[in-house]
């Protein structure tokens, strides 16, 4: 346990530095939006309301009350979002292959550490994990930020504050990633992970019987999607929606983790008997 | 200590010869300590095991004693000491001997002709 | 004892090894040499279960390598496998945060005998310089067996120098070793055990200094010997 907390960290450091660098994109930017947005909007109340004497109300009702809903959608701050969860999914890939194609050969280290190959994708998954996390605490944090700030430059009869929810349901789809209950967080995660420790395994068969191996990540992937969608698939197609909402959960559950089961079996079987450095 | 071995014979059994060698010549003095196998095998450039089996061939000769965990030494025994000086004249005199009678050269011929040469290349100061 | 036993390989169509069996024994050094090419160094993976092997068993102290395996032997390939960004103290205390076998005392000694600065860079090094990190780690762990992959190629006659000292010196012990070669010029005393390979099998495995004796040949007598016929 001690040396896998000790991998965690010693491959949560290998893109620390680049991580550093997207948060910090992300946080400026985030930040620079809020200034400049909301600075905007005052100069145009200002201009509004002092040369071409518009009426308080009458500034709302054409812009609207100043709030995140303005800033949420805008490029300053779904940009570097987008460019940090690419970054994560790229790395997703990239974690493995950097050992066997980057300058010296890593992955002969790691597959002869005196531990059970397996803790070497337990530690990478947790260190995607890790980073996914690390991302989610830091926009939490900045939307109370964000909200300071607005509240700093927007005069409170111009202002419409948000609570944190609602500030998460401005970013869309991106939303997803904040889980609003337990449950939520259960769901949205051991997915993510399911969607990790396949996409891990589709490389490991590749690393392992390399051209080959493309056909069968190919084949493992869409297998893994099928068994995951069967029980939805079969509701619809088979049982005419038979099944009630709850039955249709404990179905998913059960063909989810029968995915995650064989992605980490298949893993263990291909870094033991099968991988090539 | 820099010697060459050929690849031919076994290295234990040079190893064994260079000792006698040293011995003959008096640099290596009756009682006087030996290196350790490792800093033996280390100083020849040579695997540690031969080093090993050359000094184990050298303690059944006689050559060099060990007492308890200390250093092994050069055997102090006159017997062994002159047998070993006789056993290299010995073997000079043999291989002398056989490639003068390869060519068949008459013995007074060439007993002249070595003195004569030894006494000059001792003068030259070249043995 | 390392046993390799009957050991089929292919690459794709290609058969690398054609049932190569040998044994390396602790506290002996055991050459594999082959003139040309592959075979060498898959050997070596695949002791490491580095790469799988067809059909055959590989055997260490009479068990198949698990992971505990790892603190008994240890392989250095032909090239560091360090990461380029650590400095050589990082590398070392990545190796002693792993391996309980990692002798820190034996790391130092080391440090100083190849003349390394903990505090440079891997990507910094010279060849040579890289090529001494690169045998440290592996020294330094008190593993029984070694697996040395080529150490003497690519690198300047003094590092080969130097190198060659190791193997002589205290810091290989009473461990096996295991090294693959092309040629063994100014190696041959160091060997105990020679295995000559070609096309995927073993064509001789004999003790050098029983050969000297018995039949008067040096290693490279018996390499002219067994690859010209």
């Amino acid at each position: 346990m001690k040396r896998f907390g000790k991998l965690v960290h010693f491959e949560f450091n290998r893109f620390f530095k680049i991580y550093l660098v997207l948060i910090g994109i992300t946080i400026l930017s985030q930040i620079i939006g809020i200034i400049v947005e909301s600075t905007n909007y005052i100069n145009l109340a200002n201009k509004s309301m002092y040369e071409d004497h518009v009426s308080l109300k009458q500034f709302i009702e054409e812009n609207g009350m100043m709030s995140f809903a303005h800033i949420g959608p805008s490029l300053w701050l779904l940009a570097p979002i987008a460019i940090v969860a690419v970054s994560l999914l790229f790395y997703m890939i990239f974690i493995w292959y950097r050992d066997w194609l980057g300058k010296n050969t890593f992955i002969y280290r790691l597959l002869m550490l005196p531990t059970n190959r397996i803790s070497v994708f337990a530690a990478k998954a947790t260190t995607i994990l890790l980073y996914t996390f690390g991302m989610i605490a830091i926009q939490l944090v900045l939307f109370q930020v964000d909200a300071q700030l607005l509240k700093w430059i927007v005069p409170d009869e111009f202002r419409f504050d948000m609570t944190t929810r609602e500030m998460i349901q401005t970013f869309d789809f991106i939303g997803l990633v904040f889980p609003y209950s337990f449950t939520e967080f259960i769901i949205h995660y051991g997915l993510g992970m399911i969607v990790v420790s396949v996409v891990f395994t589709m490389i490991l068969l590749e690393r392992s019987f390399r051209l080959k191996g493309i056909l069968f990540a190919v084949l493992y992937g869409a297998a893994a999607v099928l068994v995951f969608i069967l029980p939805i698939l079969l509701n619809y197609l088979v049982f005419n929606e038979y099944l009630y909402p709850g039955e249709l959960i404990i179905a998913e559950i059960i063909t989810a983790f029968i995915v995650l089961v064989s992605s980490i079996w298949t893993s263990h079987y291909l870094l033991n008997k099968k991988i090539r450095v | 200590m820099n010697v060459k071995f050929n690849n031919r014979d076994p290295v234990y059994v040079q190893v064994i010869r260079h000792f006698k060698e040293q011995i003959a010549k008096g640099v290596l003095e009756p009682g006087q300590e030996i290196p350790s196998r490792r800093e033996l095998a280390n100083q020849l450039k040579i695997n540690p095991n031969t080093a090993q089996r050359a000094y184990k061939e050298m303690e059944e000769q006689g050559l060099i004693y060990t007492e308890g965990n200390l250093p092994s030494k050069i055997t102090k025994d006159e017997l062994v000491l002159k047998g070993v000086r006789k056993e290299l004249i010995m073997e000079a005199v043999e291989t002398f001997i056989y490639s003068v009678q390869s060519i068949q050269v008459p013995l007074e011929e060439v007993l002249d002709l070595v003195t004569e040469k030894y006494q000059k290349s001792q003068e030259e100061g070249n043995v | 004892m390392i046993e390799v036993k009957d050991v089929y390989k292919k690459f794709g169509r290609k058969p690398v090894l054609k049932g190569v069996s040998f044994t390396a024994e602790k506290g002996k050094i055991t050459a594999l040499i082959g003139i040309n090419g592959v075979g060498k160094t898959t050997i070596m993976n695949a002791i490491m279960a580095l790469t799988p092997i067809n059909k055959g068993e590989i055997l260490i102290n009479g068990e198949k390598l698990h992971k505990g395996s790892f603190e008994k032997i240890t392989f250095i390939p032909d090239a560091i496998t360090m990461l380029p960004s650590m400095k050589i103290k990082d590398a070392m205390q990545f190796m002693d945060d792993f391996y309980d076998s990692w002798n820190q005392e034996r790391a130092n000694e080391l440090l100083s005998f190849f003349r390394l600065k903990e505090s440079d860079k891997i990507a910094d090094l010279s060849k040579g310089n890289t090529a001494k990190v690169n045998l440290l780690l592996g020294l330094a762990l008190d593993v029984d067996f070694l697996l040395m992959d080529e150490p003497f190629s690519g690198i300047d006659i003094f590092s080969r120098e130097q190198i060659a000292e190791v193997f002589t010196s205290h810091l290989i012990e009473d461990r096996g070793v295991i090294i693959t070669t092309h040629e063994i010029n100014d190696i041959e005393h160091l060997l105990d055990k020679v295995v000559l390979l070609d096309n995927g099998v073993v064509l001789k495995e004999f003790n050098t200094e029983e050969m000297r004796e018995k039949e008067g040949k040096s290693v490279i007598d018996v390499m002219r010997e067994v690859y010209r016929s």
